[in-house]
C-alpha cells in the first residue's frame, strides 16, 4: 500500500461555534494554505436553513497552529465573499473554495450556487482575488470563469486549482445527469480537468478523468492532486448514485495516479482511508485534501453528513 | 432601407397544427428550399403543474409568394431537454442555417429559476433530414454565461462569411428588483462571438456592439444580419426594461445598424425603413426580426403585437 494513513481525529467542529453569524453547521471541503506560524484552512459553512428548509453556503477560514493542528488560533469574522447578486450564478452559495498564492495576491476558485425549479440547484465556477493575504476576496467579475458546455450540461463544481509546469490546472466535477431517487432529483457528476496559461481563460480537456468502480452512474468529487516521486497522485471521493445518505452507499475516498496529468490510473487499493467504527466519520469519509507540512504529509477530510459536523485529519505513515 | 409590408402571413389561432398549439408563433426564422420557404417558430403550451409556459419549435412551409401554407410540422422538431438541462422548459427562438448538407440550428434554451424567472443559454441542434427533426449537439449549451456576461445568453444568429462563423447574440447584464410587488426585470444587450467550426466560440466578452437609444437600461434582443453588396445590415428589437408588456409606448421596436467590416456597427434606426402600422396586428409592437434572401429578393419576418401571440408577418425589401 502506497498511502497508509493514520487518523488523528476531528480537527474542527462547526456546531461548537456560537459567535459567527455564518457558521451554524458544516465545515466542508477544507483547503490549506501554509503561513509561517500557522496554516489557514479554507472551508465552507452554512447558517441555519430558512423557513423553507433551504440553505445558503459561505466560504471562510480558520487558522491552526503550525505546531499543533488541533489548536484553533482564530476563526474569520466574516465570509471571504458575500453572496452573488440577483440572478447570478453564485446568488445562493459559494462552496467549495480552492485558494492559491500568486505573486502578491491570492486567488480563490470557488463553486457558485443558484436555485432552479425542476432540480434544486445548479453550479458553476467563479474566481476571486485577495490582496490581504487571503482574509477577504473580491470577485473578478459577476459571472463564472468556467461554465456549462455541450458535454458538461450542469453542475460545474468542486474546483481544485494547481500549478504544474508553468500552467494552471483546474480539476473540477461536471454533472452528467440528474436521477430521480424516490421523487428526489440526485446529481451524477464526474471528475474533469481544464488547463490555462493565465488562470482565467481555461481550455477544457472534455473527458472524464477517473473510471467508475461502484456503478456506471457513480458520482465522484473533490479531485485533490499533488506531485511526489515522479508521479501525480489524486485523492478523491465517490459514492453510489442513489441512497447515498446511508452508511452503506455513502462517500468513500479513492485514489488514482498519473504521469502526465491527463491519463489517470485508478487504484483504490493503494490507500486505507475508510470509515471508522465509531466517531464523526463512521458513516462516510469524503472531500480529501492532502498537504505537506514540516516533513509530514496530512490529509484533511470530511466525516458524516458531508462535513456537517466538521473535518478531521490523518497523517501519512512514513 | 425601404420595406413593403406584405402583412401577417401566419396566425396560430386560424391554422391548427397537429399538436396542441393554440398560443404564440414567436421568433419566425426561415430556411429556403427549391420550391418553398420553411419558417420555424416557437409555440407555447401551458404547464399543468403551475400554469407557466413551455415553448416548443414547429414549422410551416409556404409557397414563395407567401400566399399559401403548403405544409407544417406534425410534432415539435426537437424534444425539450432532460431534467436539469439548460433547455428543459423551452426553446425560443431557434435560428437555422444550411451547413454542408445539414441544417444547423442555434437554439435558445430556457430553464426556470427561483429568485428570477429564467436563465437561458445557446445550444446547437443539427438536422440530417432536411429540417424535419433536429438532434442536440450534446446535452449542454455551446454558449453560456461567462465572467462579464453573467446571465441570459441567447438569441444567437450565426452566418458564415469569409470562412469564419460569426455569431450575434444577446447577453444579460443585470436583473433589477424595482420593488417588492413586481417580479425582477432584466437588462440585456447585443454582443458578438466568432468560431472556426460553428461549435467552439470565442466571445469578445461583454462588448456591446450596438449603442443604446433608450439609455443604459435599454433591452436589445434577437439580432439578424444580411449582406447586401459590400455592406452588412443588422436588424434587432429593443425596448424599455420595465412596463413594456402592455404599454405600447415602451414595447419592442425594430432597430437597425450597418457595418462594412463586421467589427464596427453604426446604429441608425431612422434608416430602418419599417415601423409600426396603424390599428393593425403590428401597430403596438414589432419584434424578433429575421432576414433572408430568396431569388434575389430580401425579406424580413417579424412578430407584431403581444410578442407574437397571434402570429407573424413579413415585409419585402424595396430598396437598400
Amino acid at each position: 500500500m502506497l498511502f497508509k494513513w493514520n487518523k488523528l481525529g476531528r480537527v474542527f467542529d462547526p456546531t461548537a461555534v456560537k459567535d459567527r453569524y455564518f457558521i451554524n453547521e458544516f465545515a466542508q471541503a477544507p483547503h490549506v494554505v501554509v503561513f509561517d506560524d500557522f496554516i489557514r484552512v479554507y472551508f465552507s459553512c452554512r447558517p441555519p436553513a430558512d423557513e423553507h428548509g433551504q440553505y445558503v453556503s459561505y466560504s471562510s477560514w480558520l487558522d491552526l497552529d503550525r505546531k499543533d493542528l488541533f489548536k484553533v488560533l482564530r476563526i474569520a469574522e466574516h465570509p471571504i465573499l458575500p453572496l452573488g447578486e440577483l440572478g447570478t450564478f453564485d446568488e445562493f452559495g459559494t462552496y467549495p473554495v480552492s485558494v492559491v498564492r500568486h505573486g502578491d495576491e491570492m486567488r480563490a476558485y470557488y463553486a457558485g450556487w443558484t436555485r432552479c425549479e425542476s432540480v434544486p440547484f445548479n453550479v458553476a465556477i467563479g474566481m476571486a482575488v485577495s490582496h490581504d493575504e487571503g482574509q477577504t476576496f473580491e470577485r473578478i467579475g459577476p459571472g463564472p470563469i468556467l461554465s456549462y458546455s455541450h458535454d458538461e450540461p450542469f453542475i460545474l463544481s468542486g474546483p481544485k486549482i494547481r500549478r504544474f509546469n508553468d500552467k494552471w490546472y483546474l480539476f473540477y466535477i461536471a454533472g452528467k445527469k440528474w436521477i430521480m431517487d424516490n421523487g428526489r432529483p440526485e446529481p451524477v457528476y464526474r471528475i474533469r480537468l481544464a488547463i490555462s496559461d493565465d488562470g482565467i481563460n481555461f481550455q477544457k480537456v472534455e473527458r472524464d478523468l477517473i473510471e467508475t468502480k461502484l456503478e456506471a452512474d457513480e458520482a465522484q468529487a473533490s479531485p485533490d492532486v499533488f506531485f511526489r516521486d515522479g508521479r501525480y497522485h489524486m485523492f478523491f471521493c465517490y459514492r453510489n448514485s442513489t441512497g447515498y445518505r446511508s452508511r452503506e452507499r455513502g462517500y468513500r475516498i479513492g485514489y488514482a495516479w498519473s504521469e502526465d496529468l491527463l491519463n489517470w490510473h485508478r487504484d483504490d487499493a493503494q490507500t486505507n482511508m475508510d470509515i471508522s467504527e465509531e466517531g464523526f466519520d463512521d458513516e462516510m469519509v469524503s472531500y480529501p485534501h492532502v498537504f505537506e507540512l514540516d516533513g509530514e504529509t496530512y490529509m484533511f477530510y470530511l466525516g458524516n453528513g458531508v462535513g456537517r459536523f466538521g473535518f478531521g485529519a490523518a497523517r501519512l505513515e512514513r | 432601407m425601404l420595406w413593403h409590408k406584405l402583412g401577417k402571413i401566419f396566425d396560430v389561432q386560424n391554422h391548427g397544427l397537429d399538436f396542441d398549439v393554440k398560443l404564440y408563433a414567436q421568433g419566425p426564422q426561415a430556411v429556403t428550399f427549391n420550391d418553398h420557404i420553411r419558417i420555424y417558430f416557437s409555440t407555447r403550451r401551458v404547464d399543468p403543474v403551475n400554469g407557466k409556459f413551455y415553448s416548443d419549435i414547429a414549422f410551416i412551409d409556404m409557397d414563395k409568394g407567401f400566399k399559401n401554407i403548403i405544409g407544417h410540422s406534425k410534432k415539435p422538431v426537437i424534444p425539450l431537454g432532460g431534467l436539469g438541462t439548460f433547455d428543459e422548459h423551452g426553446i425560443f427562438p431557434i435560428s437555422p442555417m444550411r451547413h454542408n448538407g445539414e441544417i444547423w440550428a442555434y437554439t435558445t434554451g430556457w430553464s426556470r429559476r427561483t429568485s428570477v424567472s429564467v436563465e437561458t443559454s445557446t445550444g446547437l441542434a443539427i438536422s440530417r433530414d432536411n429540417g424535419t427533426t433536429f438532434e442536440r449537439y450534446g446535452t449542454g449549451p455551446v454558449l453560456t454565461s461567462s465572467l462579464n456576461e453573467p446571465m441570459l445568453v441567447g438569441d444567437s444568429f450565426v452566418r458564415e462569411f469569409n470562412g469564419t462563423y460569426h455569431m450575434w447574440y444577446m447577453f444579460g447584464k443585470k436583473w433589477n428588483m424595482a420593488n417588492e410587488n413586481e417580479p425582477p426585470s432584466r437588462i440585456y444587450k447585443l454582443a458578438y462571438a466568432k468560431s472556426p467550426d460553428g461549435i467552439h466560440w470565442h466571445k469578445e466578452e461583454a462588448v456591446q456592439i450596438v449603442p443604446d437609444v433608450l439609455g443604459e437600461t435599454e433591452c436589445q434582443a434577437l439580432p439578424t444580419v444580411i449582406k447586401i453588396g459590400d455592406r452588412y445590415h443588422m436588424y434587432f428589437c429593443y425596448r424599455h426594461s420595465t412596463d413594456f408588456r402592455v404599454n405600447a409606448d415602451r414595447g419592442y421596436r425594430l432597430g437597425y445598424a450597418w457595418s462594412d467590416d463586421l467589427k464596427n456597427w453604426t446604429r441608425d434606426d431612422a434608416q430602418a425603413g419599417i415601423g409600426l402600422s396603424e390599428n393593425d396586428w403590428d401597430s403596438e409592437m414589432m419584434c424578433y426580426p429575421n432576414l433572408f434572401e430568396i431569388e434575389g429578393k430580401i425579406y424580413l419576418l417579424y412578430n407584431g403585437n403581444e410578442f407574437g401571440k397571434h402570429g407573424f408577418g413579413i415585409a419585402e425589401l424595396v430598396s437598400a
